[in-house]
């Protein structure tokens, strides 16, 4: 059993603070590694006190970028608008190659983007050049060559030490001019990045008081980047407790996008458990030498669908061996063993030496990311996809969507929990609910419909919205619209649907009556999809 | 304040006049109370729940008050809730404070009603036993009689304002009930208390909401129909059909379905296997247009001679008895048919996860710290009124969608409840809510298929299958065996399975 964390978390972005309820408890499997061996930083120098102020980072306004964004939130409840138009400050920095590096919820939905630098006048148009909402890491260019005159780019540097110093800086709440607050590293931990709500990733928490207006600032130690300030607890949850995201993710990004194409995370697609208990262990042949981990669940969507099954034990990954509670060393530490995974990229390769029915054998994973699980993570820069029927609104199940609806139909919260983990997908790669009903003569009786889970309609089996859309396409006399489960079927008349279009499209601001671009999953990168 | 009604009951009984302040400002119409005789009884009860999570424990006693309706014969009349799980019942004379033990002799936690009788049946001599009064409509007076702490009585009366069908607390199926406006004080938190109308029984409390002062009363009816069914050799409980419908007010849903003529009728979304209307033939799909001589309109009520239109579920559970022959006109494809549906009651057992399970033991088996348990509905309440929200997602998914996940029935669902961590059970103390698929490679529909099977380890291991990750688990038959009396003492178990 793994526990919730009812935090909330809030973004670092001023201007927009989003609270998130609660965390979903980590995919199994996924558990976080208790620490990385931090790499020792260079010990500066013991220096006699100066006259003046010491400033160790440097001129930092002359690489700090002020960064106005402003944003178009969709509206999942009403989907054809184009949504709430909000504005945000947050904090970016210049890097070489003249690029700006901010997080990536800095700039998620922005249609429009201004850059500030210390000392000038000018707001400069800025466009975003990669975004990976996976690791909340953005980059931007800007178009002026004005802008980058003068303008000093920040280098990296590694893993800061527990309890060494690190400065902050950024706009926090907004205001015009740099602020600075230094604190100590707490703890090197895997956290969850709360931009996509799915992705834990290695973060490194400081004492720094950060605020929202940071998000995207650079943290400092020894004039080097250490981090990125990104996500913190609101003060009613837990005070002086902020995150920033370490180098190594930093660094992961920036080699990603070297082709020209960010690719996001690659993952196994596999749940393990450990296997720590020896009874366990002697029923599946398995030596008293603390060895292995037992593979649960392989998503069929995942890369491992054709080389592991269920009831394999894992016993080494690129050659280090995995302990019976998931760990390997790597770099000298104890590390969990998807660290070995999350450094790769998209096409490469893990070893994986196994344990099966009694017997050892090896595999090879080419890596790549497991498409469901998009599902349960925020949307990002696309539209919302839906389907406006006779008034009845088809939208497929998603984070965003069951974060506006709140729905608590337990089928609905069960295709939900279970989409990956039950393999719910294989049947219903979008599973496409019937949100809600704009009320009409022609569905006046359907209200108890909604909320339910889209079957099939005249005997065919109902996969993706697009489906949908083409079966309501069809030049037919009658639509019956099954719904998952016991009951009735949903009948439509074309003709009366056709008379009400207008009515309905007038009545109710609908623009658009469906969008199905933006799909998450594109079917050339989805064996699963039709 | 109505000094006529204060003078009728003021003479009576010599309540003091504040605590009239609630009572109904209007003048009370004849129907309300002339009580010249007593015909209340105090019950007590202490009971002791079972402990779901702790399954070879109960949980603390518990105290519960209230009042008795006296019948005819020496019974007396009260809510199943108040019985549910009891160690103790006695009765309590109210002007005399006298008391004596009582057995409960029927309970249908369904209708939410219990028949208690005194050990001797002297005890309620002089104690006048009330009469049903079956014909309560909307816009009658009731009134709530209670008991002051010196005995003396308490009338209330309020409004019946509707008459329809409502869920019960156990959850199974619609039951008539007088939904009642009334501004009462809520005395003792009184578990029964008896409605009257011309000083007759009119119904029980089944709820109270003091806030907006609305009382659902089990009505007459049912009350009546438990009665009759309490006469006969053995209680049968209330009669179910056995499908699930919805009401035809879409035309196009009437078109779908074949249904040319006049709007009438349900559409049949469901049947429960083995149930009446399975037997007999319904199908999914059909139309129920009427009961008897009853018709059925498209939102699903008929038109009762007393409360005008009314759901036409209450033609089964209050009309009808479990072994009644009850002819049900459909359409199929347009067509009209009869079937005759022979009623059954449907018993909480009958269900593959149980709606409720009181006054008997739950079932466990403790395996080298694992606790397997059935699924039930009574455990998933252990988590609080909240239990749809905060019970573990699967196992509530599982209980609401039951009939579709084992639509063969007949069978349990075998969970993995909790480990207590053990020499058995080291590395596997992060498990639990688990289904249990099989064990030894034998499917597990119930507890006793788990007893029978770890009796027949595999290469000397017990191994255990589950839906959920990690999929398998396994335990050294020798080790368990051995371990069974530390594990046992350890953490004081009085025994390490209950199997009946």
């Amino acid at each position: 059993m793994r526990l919730c964390v009812f935090f909330s978390i809030i973004f670092l972005l001023a201007g927009e603070i989003r609270a998130q309820q609660k965390i979903p408890p980590d995919p199994p499997g996924e558990a976080k590694p208790p620490a990385i061996t931090p790499t020792p930083a260079p010990q500066p120098d013991i220096i006699a006190p100066p006259a003046v102020p010491l400033r160790p980072n440097g001129p930092i306004q002359k690489s700090l970028v002020r960064i106005t964004a402003t944003e178009v939130e969709p509206d999942y409840r009403a989907p054809w608008n184009s949504g709430g138009i909000q504005r945000g400050v947050g904090a970016g920095f210049v890097i070489a190659g003249d690029r700006i590096m901010t997080n990536a919820h800095v700039v998620s939905n922005a249609r429009y983007l201004t850059v500030e630098r210390d000392g000038d006048p000018n707001k400069y148009p800025a466009t975003v050049l990669f975004v990976a909402h996976d690791c909340d890491l953005a980059l931007l260019k800007v178009a002026s060559p004005e802008f980058f005159k003068n303008m000093t780019p920040l280098t990296f540097g590694g893993i800061p030490e527990l309890e060494s110093t690190v400065s902050a800086y950024g706009y926090p709440l907004g205001g015009e001019r740099m602020s600075v607050t230094t604190g100590i590293v707490s703890r090197i931990d895997f956290q969850t990045y709360t931009h996509s709500s799915i992705d834990q990733h290695l973060a490194i928490q400081i004492s720094a008081q950060i605020n929202p207006g940071n998000s995207g600032g650079p943290v400092m130690q020894d004039a080097k980047v250490v981090g990125v300030a990104f996500q913190g607890y609101s003060g009613d949850v837990a005070q002086g407790v902020a995150y920033m995201i370490p180098t190594p993710v930093i660094r992961r990004f920036l080699k990603d996008i070297e082709d020209g194409r960010y690719d996001r995370y690659v993952d196994l697609g596999i749940t393990y458990t450990k296997l720590q208990n020896p009874s366990q262990r002697h029923a599946l042949g398995l030596k008293d030498d603390d060895r292995g981990v037992l593979v649960g669940t392989v998503i069929d969507a995942g890369p491992s669908a054709k080389s592991l099954k269920a009831g394999d034990v894992l016993l080494s990954i690129d050659d280090h061996p995995i302990a019976s509670d998931g760990t390997v060393e790597l770099d000298g530490g104890r590390v969990q063993m998807p660290e070995v995974v999350e450094r790769k990229f998209k096409g490469e390769v893990v070893k994986l030496d196994i344990w099966r029915d009694k017997s050892p054998a090896k595999a090879t994973i080419e890596l790549g990311s497991v498409w469901p699980y998009l599902y349960l993570a925020h949307a990002y820069d696309v539209r919302p996809r839906y389907v406006v029927y006779g008034g009845l609104l088809f939208q497929p199940l998603s984070l965003d969507l069951m974060e506006a609806y709140q729905p608590a139909d337990i089928r609905l919260r069960h295709y939900y929990d279970y989409f990956v983990l039950e393999q719910l997908y294989l049947d219903h790669p979008e599973v496409i609910v019937l949100t809600n009903i704009l009320p009409d003569p022609t569905n006046t009786y359907l209200a108890p419909y909604r909320g339910s889970i889209v079957d099939e309609i005249n005997g065919k089996k109902m996969r993706t919205l697009d489906d949908l859309a083409k079966a309501f396409s069809e030049k037919i006399d009658r639509f019956v619209v099954r719904m998952i489960g016991d009951g009735p079927p949903l009948v439509l008349d074309p003709k009366e649907v056709e008379s009400a279009r207008e009515r309905i499209k007038k009545r109710y601001n609908v623009v658009t009556e469906q969008n199905l671009e933006d799909q998450p999953v594109r079917s050339a990168a989805d064996p699963a999809a039709p | 304040m109505n000094l006529r009604l204060n003078f009728v009951l003021a003479a009576a009984f010599l309540i003091p006049i504040g605590t009239f302040a609630a009572v109904k400002k209007e003048p009370g119409p004849e129907t309300v109370v002339k009580p010249k005789e007593r015909s209340l009884v105090r019950v007590n009860v202490t009971g002791q729940p079972y402990d779901y999570v702790r399954p070879w424990q109960k949980k603390a006693p518990f105290q519960k008050r209230a009042l008795g309706a006296v019948l005819s014969q020496g019974r007396v009349l009260v809510t199943a809730d108040l019985v549910a799980n009891q160690n103790y019942v006695e009765l309590e004379r109210a002007e005399s404070g006298e008391k004596m033990a009582a057995n409960v002799v029927v309970v249908d936690y369904e209708a939410n009603l219990a028949l208690l009788e005194p050990t001797e049946k002297k005890f309620l001599d002089g104690l006048t036993p009330l009469e049903l009064a079956h014909d309560t409509v909307v816009g009658d007076r009731l009134a709530a009689w209670q008991l002051e702490s010196t005995g003396a009585l308490v009338v209330t009366v309020g409004l019946v304002t509707t008459i329809q069908m409502t869920r019960y607390p156990a959850d199974l199926g619609q039951f008539l009930t007088y939904r009642i406006s009334i501004s009462m004080q809520y005395r003792d938190n009184s578990y029964t208390v008896p409605l009257v109308k011309n000083n007759k029984l009119a119904g029980l409390l089944l709820r109270f909401e003091p806030r907006t002062q609305v009382l659902d009363a089990i009505p007459a009816p049912i009350i009546a129909h438990f009665l009759k069914d309490a006469e006969s050799q053995k209680y049968r409980g209330f009669p179910s059909a056995g499908f699930s419908f919805f009401p035809t007010r879409d035309p196009q849903l009437r078109r779908f379905a074949g249904q040319t003529g006049k709007p009438a009728g349900v559409y049949v979304t469901s049947i429960e296997p083995n149930m009446p209307a399975a037997k007999a033939g319904l199908q999914v799909g059909d139309i129920v247009v009427g009961i008897g001589k009853d018709e059925i309109d498209q939102n699903g009520n008929y038109v009762d001679p007393l409360y005008g239109k009314i759901e036409f579920t209450n033609l089964i559970t209050a009309r009808a008895y479990a072994g009644d022959i009850l002819p049900v006109n459909i359409q199929r494809d347009g067509k009209p048919m009869q079937l005759n549906l022979v009623l059954e009651h449907r018993d909480a057992n009958d269900f593959v996860i149980p709606p409720y399970n009181l006054d008997r033991p739950p079932l466990y088996y403790v395996l080298g710290g694992l606790i397997f348990q059935e699924l039930s509905r009574q455990y998933l309440r252990e988590w609080g009124a909240n239990w749809m929200k905060d019970a573990p997602q699967r196992w509530v998914y599982k209980d609401r969608f039951q009939s579709e996940l084992y639509p063969e029935g007949n069978r349990r669902v075998v969970v993995l409840a909790q480990v207590l961590p053990a020499n058995t059970t080291i590395g596997y103390d992060e498990i639990a809510y688990l289904t249990v698929k099989t064990v030894n490679g034998k499917e597990m529909k119930s507890l006793a298929d788990l007893a029978e099977a770890v009796k027949q380890p595999v290469d000397g291991f017990i191994k255990i299958e589950t839906e959920e990750d990690p999929k398998q688990i396994a335990l050294e038959f020798s080790q368990v065996e051995a371990e069974a009396a530390a594990l046992q003492q350890n953490y004081g178990l009085p025994s390490l399975q209950r199997l009946e």
